[in-house]
């Protein structure tokens, strides 16, 4: 089942004379329990795509369908309602605050969507002793591990049950055996709650993790099949 | 309040020191409005605490008692002006009084009245001094200070006459003087005691205290010759060094007000900027700038509420601990008032912080777009 597609997407950043196409034409379909790897070399417009899935930035030109619903009228303030709702980040290594310990972390978003109750409260819980991090509840970020972080940054996106999860380079400052972790249990967590996930990364030796890897080079989509990963997945499941 | 009670929490120290400012700047405001409050009830209270509308004075002495001298025949003149209910004469004079046996000189101001009109004062202890005995006075409570007790004498200086007290009452000052309060005879003997120093006027007051309407003051101008009227309010303002005094002191606290917004405004703008990328993530995940300024605002709020506080509580322990001598008198109302003051000026310094905050997008969450 299709939970985001874009369609026709692109995206052109400056004046007529003055042209950059960040994408062109880009389409892509993302199905629950899947995990797509988006890779490609910086400037490259992965950025951009990440950006206008996640509800962050409106396309030139193209459609952008959540859950079979097309949100390109939207005003702001629709757009962040349905980020808050349907769409899960998980950003590179500074995206948690500062001033949170791992557990009130995954509370700020019960508490953004106004439903900070004991049933987030038990979420929380749940879902930090699921990514391992159940005697991390009452730490700091700067108390705990680049790894860590991650995890924590996974379960925050969890804690709204999204359609959609977004990692943006989420193992751009870990090293191979943390970041393959940090990847795997993501990948987990997407095929068990049936949820979808798009990973933007550059890192190649992640890939493996992934379901379906799609390539970009200047603003354009090419599903790669040298990975193989899609046979590999399959036959585990 | 979600993140701004974790983040007060979290980063105590940075917050503490805000507070801390606004407590001492909160402190200064208080303990300036009390010495306002002070001075100025130190300058005019006998005024502020005269059952009268208004003063007439003798026309263009700029309201100043000391150069206002009226023929005693005014005040029936001007009782006789429609719409003023009664009129009572009025007598001026700054003497230095040393009680007798003693080397204290003791400035005051004399204030010569009629004791059966409505200037008399409130006696506190002793009685009111008898017209006809030309000595006896009734004196404000600050000479209890210098030792000075009913019966007592004191001698003015330098013609050595003798006054003694009869009387005590309080709250009665005038020019920041201890008031003494005796009869207009008196008063006449004190001030002109040399032949011919009222000029041609027979039988000098200085002035004449009148209850009336509100349209006396223009008919007493109009129907007494050489009088100007000026009420109460009036009176006061033209003190000497009234003015200079309140204008100071209000100068000082207008640029407290400022500082504080600046400082507040400056401390919270740059800590915004130093957030910049947690709003972006904020943002990110949903939230919308209704929530994220109702955290800074209660942030601000918590933060002044704090710092006012204890600035009113070292206000009061000041208050409690300064000298009775020293004119300092606090009022709750002013505290209320500029403690009200200091949070609508600390939200001021919010907005631009917010206008920043409501600037930033969501997209610097993922980093530069490529």
């Amino acid at each position: 089942m299709v939970t985001l597609a874009l369609d026709g997407i692109s995206k052109v950043y400056g004046d007529a004379s003055d042209q950059v196409i960040a994408l062109d034409n880009a389409s892509l379909t993302l199905e629950r329990g899947e995990l797509l790897a988006v890779v490609g070399p910086s400037g490259s417009g992965k950025t951009t795509l990440l950006a206008i899935a996640g509800l962050l930035l409106r396309p030139t030109s193209g459609r952008v369908i959540l859950n079979d619903r097309e949100v390109g009228d939207l005003t702001d303030r629709e757009m962040a309602e349905l980020r808050l709702r349907y769409i899960g980040f998980v950003l590179q290594s500074s995206n948690l605050l500062p001033y949170l310990t791992a557990r009130d972390q995954l509370l700020l978003v019960a508490d953004l969507a106004g439903r900070r109750d004991r049933n987030a409260g038990n979420r929380a819980d749940a879902l930090l002793e699921e990514l391992g991090l159940g005697s991390r509840k009452q730490h700091y970020p700067d108390t705990l591990s680049g790894g860590e972080r991650q995890r924590v940054a996974i379960a925050r996106a969890l804690m709204n049950e999204p359609e959609v999860i977004l990692a943006d380079e989420p193992t751009a400052n870990l090293d191979f055996q943390r970041g393959h972790e940090v990847v795997s249990m993501l990948a987990r967590e997407v095929r068990s709650r049936n949820t979808a996930a798009i990973m933007v990364t550059h890192d190649e030796r992640m890939l493996d993790l992934c379901d379906r890897i799609v390539r970009i080079t200047d603003g354009r989509l090419a599903i790669d099949a040298r990975q193989g990963a899609q046979e590999v997945t399959l036959s585990e499941r | 309040m979600f993140l701004a009670l974790r983040e007060l929490r979290h980063s105590r120290l940075r917050y503490l020191m805000i507070a801390l400012v606004i407590t001492l700047v909160a402190w200064l405001v208080f303990l300036l409005s009390g010495l306002a409050n002070g001075l100025a009830t130190d300058n005019g209270a006998a005024l502020k605490n005269m059952d009268a509308d208004g003063l007439v004075y003798q026309a263009d002495v700029r309201f100043y008692l000391h150069r206002s001298i009226l023929p005693m025949s005014d005040v029936a003149a001007i009782r006789d002006v429609e719409g003023v209910k009664d009129a009572t004469p009025l007598g001026h004079l700054t003497i230095t009084t040393t009680p007798e046996g003693k080397t204290d000189k003791i400035d005051a101001t004399v204030l010569a009245i009629d004791p059966d009109g409505f200037l008399a004062p409130h006696i506190t202890s002793g009685q009111m001094f008898d017209p006809a005995a030309s000595d006896q006075v009734v004196v404000n409570s600050t000479y209890k200070r210098y030792g000075v007790a009913l019966g007592d004498v004191m001698l003015v200086e330098p013609s050595g006459t003798r006054l003694t007290v009869v009387g005590f009452t309080e709250k009665q000052t005038y020019n920041h003087l201890p008031v003494v309060f005796m009869s207009i005879p008196s008063w006449q003997g004190l001030k002109y005691a040399a032949p011919g120093s009222s000029g041609s006027i027979v039988d000098p007051i200085s002035a004449v205290a009148v209850k009336g309407d509100g349209g006396i003051g223009d008919r007493i101008d109009a129907q007494v010759s050489a009088v100007e009227f000026a009420s109460i309010q009036t009176a006061i303002q033209n003190l000497p060094g009234y003015s200079a005094e309140m204008g100071t002191v209000t100068t000082i606290l207008v640029f407290l007000f400022v500082i504080a917004a600046l400082v507040l405004a400056a401390f919270f703008y740059v800590i915004t900027l130093q957030k910049t990328n947690q709003f972006g993530v904020l943002k990110a995940l949903g939230a919308r700038m209704p929530y994220l300024a109702w955290d800074l605002i209660s942030q601000v709020v918590i933060l002044t509420i704090i710092g006012v506080a204890l600035g009113a509580g070292l206000s009061y322990l000041v208050a409690s601990l300064i000298p009775a001598d020293v004119p300092f008198a606090l009022s709750n109302s002013l505290v209320v008032t500029y403690g009200v003051v200091l949070l609508v000026v600390s939200l001021l310094g919010t907005i631009l912080s917010l206008v920043r905050i409501a600037r930033i997008d969501a997209l610097i969450a993922i980093g530069r777009v490529d």
